[in-house]
């Protein structure tokens, strides 16, 4: 039975978490602390896009050059999208990001409240005292939302479900080569972080089965915010390749190292700022080239396939400069840029499939 | 004699024109059809194969390789491979070396940078808009009057040059019959609109990175304005393969006669 029919529905997922006494949040990309929405009773949904979804609502409000995530989550928002949740949740992963988030609260003024977090785009002792107050302030706003105050036992039950969670997705990359999945139904468990509780998570995680991986061919790594639509994993395979690793904000970007500081919110700090390199924390780009380099080399990709939503500047601004270094270290790189919808256009689909003839 | 045999055969269906090429065991070109691309592509392909097949005397199966933006409505087709690849084991095949190849074709342009073993080491497609592309010159030809053939020989006529600003298909356009109406020579400003497609194709050498030599495929390399501004903005000269517009069909049906393994 494919992944995606084995997963319970967001509606479904809501009602149920909110039996459990919980609130729920709409969350936008991409890094957050999970365990401390958990110890205030949160259960985040996180909105990427959503693809279906058509941006002329969202284009009403942003310049023509605003990424297709925005636009098109403004627009679910407007359809009344979010209508079930209790608070929306901005992070600053970009400027478009923080753009929306001041729109959205300055000018569209939903029901719900619209709670920002300013991440930092460094790891030096600064950076981490910034994100821990900055932790402290969302605190505040969650308090406020599910009007519950965590004692030391809810941070010690929240940091074990996430944790376990984060070691489950963990393991999932680890256990790529002997899954018996394809790639859209290994790409569709991992999203299913983006809205499963922890528990129904992990449950999943253990359950897919260790087999023939049914996946042969050229390997390519992909890398970007979100592979979308789905299809695209299903494009791949019928070139002739298929994904042995990812360099995705909805991926392996948030495999997220576990830290051992006893203040929950150092500890989540410790945890953000310990993931992978990326583009939207400002990782220097020597980083990010030796994190890629290396994972491709583990997992015997060939070529990097730089798949970026129109118009996202802090992916784009690295380009240059991570073609260039791969380049010069004789790894392939094919970038292109997708405009979010529920096909891939056939020049897109060329390019990549261009690419894995030169690879095979 | 009895007939030399046809080992594989070629299609490259492509927005503008439908090209089909057969080839015999030692790569040599055994017979082509090029015609104006029809609505019903995979029909018209079909009809295409079967007059070369009987021109030929091609009675058994034969592997069929498409290319082109229709390859995958092909019926007839062993298998499918992109233009890219394509284009660059045509070229390498005639021309015999590594390089940097620039293939025009009716509705998109690409850069190749061919390793010395033919095959695509880099590229770069631009297939979102029109300048840039064949559909440019169409669209110049049908606005001005002028047959397509012979707008590179007009460009060449005069040492005038009228710039056009516009970057859009649509906006030159209207750029262009405010010219007219403003007295503007049509040569100057057939010149001048060869150099902006020329720009936007440069450009792409650049970004691709240009390994000499220089070559050119596709309909518009009969278009020697066009070689001549290239030249010109690159300081390499150009090759071109003996027949441009087939190269995508022949190197199809060259990577035929390889088998699965040589894509
Ligand atoms: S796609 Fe890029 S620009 Fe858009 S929200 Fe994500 S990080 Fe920001």
């Amino acid at each position: 039975m494919p992944i995606a029919d084995r997963l319970t529905a967001r509606k479904a997922i809501i009602e149920r978490v909110r039996g459990l006494g919980r609130k729920v949040v709409a969350v936008l990309p991409f890094h957050y602390p999970r365990a401390l929405l958990r110890a205030y009773r949160l259960h985040p949904i996180e909105v990427w896009g959503p693809p279906n979804v058509p941006r002329d609502k969202g284009s009403q409000h942003f310049q023509a050059y605003t990424c297709d995530i925005v636009l098109k989550a403004t627009s679910f928002l407007l359809r009344g999208g979010m209508d079930p949740v209790d608070a929306i949740l901005v992070p600053h992963t970009c400027d478009a990001l923080q753009g929306m988030a001041s729109v959205t609260a300055d000018f569209l003024k939903p029901r719900q409240p619209v709670l920002t977090l300013y991440l930092p785009r460094g790891c030096r002792d600064s950076d981490r005292a910034f994100l821990i107050a900055e932790l402290r302030r969302l605190a505040g706003c969650c308090a406020e939302i599910s009007g519950h105050k965590p004692n030391e036992a809810d941070w010690a039950e929240a940091f074990a479900a996430e944790e376990a969670a984060d070691r489950a997705l963990a393991s999932l990359y680890q256990r790529r080569p002997r899954l018996a999945l394809s790639d859209r139904d290994f790409y569709t468990a991992v999203r299913s972080r983006e809205f499963l509780t922890a528990e129904d998570f992990g449950e999943l995680a253990a359950s897919l089965p260790e087999g023939d991986p049914p996946a042969d061919g050229v390997g390519l790594m992909l890398s970007g915010i979100v592979a979308e639509p789905l299809e695209l994993f299903d494009r791949i395979n019928e070139m002739g390749a298929h994904v042995v690793a990812d360099d995705l904000a909805c991926g392996y970007r948030r495999v997220y190292p576990p830290a051992a500081e006893s203040d929950p919110f150092a500890r989540i700090a410790a945890q953000l700022l310990a993931c992978p390199p990326d583009p939207t924390r400002g990782s220097p780009i020597e980083q990010r080239v030796a994190a890629l380099r290396s994972r491709m080399r583990e997992s015997g990709a060939q070529g990097l396939l730089i798949y970026d939503v129109k118009f996202c500047e802090p992916e784009l601004f690295d380009i240059p400069l991570l073609r260039k270094h791969l380049a010069a270290a004789g790894l392939p790189v094919l970038h292109v840029e997708f405009e979010m919808g529920m096909t891939v256009s056939r020049q897109v689909l060329t390019r990549i499939e261009a690419f894995v003839e030169t690879l095979q | 004699m009895s007939k030399p045999e046809v080992v594989a055969i070629g299609t490259d269906a492509g927005s503008t024109t439908c090209k089909l090429v057969a080839v015999g065991q030692g790569g040599e070109v055994l017979g082509s059809r090029l015609e104006a691309t029809q609505p019903h592509i995979e029909l018209q392909v079909g009809e295409l194969l079967g007059q070369l097949r009987s021109e030929l005397g091609v009675d058994g199966p034969v592997p069929c390789v498409a290319t082109g933006y229709g390859r995958k409505l092909v019926k007839d087709a062993t298998r499918s491979v992109t233009e890219i690849t394509c284009h660059a084991r045509g070229v390498f095949r005639d021309l015999g070396h590594g390089g940097t190849l620039v293939d025009i074709g009716g509705q998109d342009s690409k850069v190749i940078r061919l390793g010395n073993n033919g095959k695509p080491v880099d590229f770069m497609m631009n297939d979102k808009c029109a300048a840039g592309t064949g559909r440019f010159l169409e669209y110049t030809s049908a606005r001005l009057g002028v047959p397509i053939d012979e707008l590179g020989r007009r460009a060449l006529s005069t040492d005038r040059e009228e710039p056009i600003t516009s970057t859009c298909t649509v906006f030159a356009e209207s750029e262009i019959i405010s010219l007219l109406a403003r007295g503007v020579a049509l040569e100057a400003i057939l010149r001048g609109l060869h150099r902006a497609l020329v720009g936007r194709i440069v450009a792409m050498v650049h970004n691709v990175g240009l390994t000499p030599p220089l070559m050119l495929s596709g309909g518009v390399a009969h278009n020697e304005a066009v070689r001549a501004l290239i030249e010109e903005a690159t300081g390499e000269r150009v090759l071109l393969p003996r027949e441009p517009q087939l190269m995508g069909a022949y190197g199809a049906a060259l990577l035929g006669t390889e088998g699965k393994s040589a894509a």
